[in-house]
């Protein structure tokens, strides 16, 4: 099966202790790593406002986390963990691979058009010379 | 009609000459033409292929801000002026950030 990116988003309680923090995306990761897969970016945005109430929280610390696997079992795994721990408030999991691949797709497209465009208007404006000196 | 009114919140773009500038100026010299066809003349750009956006990105919570209402609705592409693909790959971009609480589905009074 060919590897799939994930983005995986969670939100924690505020007043979770940094120490915590680390030690719930420790343990992500060990589990990502344990099926193979590779945990590509980690990020820790901090505390933000939400743009709602969750939990009866206004606050909460957003950790994001960008994966690459090819196991979709492996994400049903990590949502379990954080459905079940007591500091996370809210996650997210998002299949990116097939958005990548468009963007791709098209950055390719447009580059294409753009080595192409410049050659077509050479030739046009080279005709258009020489029209204009004949008829000179 | 559709584009009386802009919320209050339109995208910077193309709005800079939209209608808050009409009341005062009034109509401008030239051929007589009824108040509403002035509104169907400005020409809106799609943001997103202005700068050849190839993937919306829902983090980004600030950018697509500008692209819902006050309240939290999704803005029509009427208002915006966004090309339907930018249009349909930036509401799911909304819908994601509305998930993980970047942007309100509803906003609290």
């Amino acid at each position: 099966m060919e590897e799939r990116l994930y983005d995986l988003i969670f939100i924690l309680r505020p007043d979770t202790p940094e120490a915590e923090i680390d030690k719930i995306i420790a343990t992500l990761q060990h589990a990502v790593e344990e099926k193979h897969a590779k945990v590509e970016k980690v990020e820790k945005w901090g505390t933000r406002r939400m743009a709602y109430r969750v939990k009866k929280l206004r606050e909460g610390f957003y950790v994001y986390m960008v994966l690459r696997s090819s196991h979709g079992e492996l994400l049903k795994e990590l949502e379990r963990r954080l459905r079940v721990s007591d500091a996370v408030i809210k996650y997210l999991t998002i299949r990116l691979d097939e958005e990548v691949k468009r963007k791709e797709k098209l950055g390719r497209r447009r580059e294409r058009r753009a080595a192409r465009r410049p050659k077509k208007a050479a030739p046009a404006a080279a005709g258009a010379e020489q029209t204009a000196a004949a008829n000179g | 009609m559709p584009d009386e009114n802009p919320v209050p919140q339109t995208p910077a773009a193309p709005p800079a000459a939209a209608p808050s500038g009409r009341p005062p100026g009034g109509r401008p010299a030239g051929p007589h033409r009824r108040g509403k066809r002035q509104f169907l003349r400005k020409k809106k750009v799609c943001r997103f292929c202005v700068e050849k956006v190839d993937l919306i990105d829902y983090k980004k919570a600030d950018v697509l801000q500008s692209f819902i209402q006050e309240r939290g609705k999704i803005l029509p592409r009427r208002m915006t002026g966004t090309c339907a693909r930018h249009q349909r790959w930036l509401t799911v971009a909304i819908k994601r950030a509305q998930n993980i609480a970047l942007l309100p589905f509803s906003a609290e009074l």
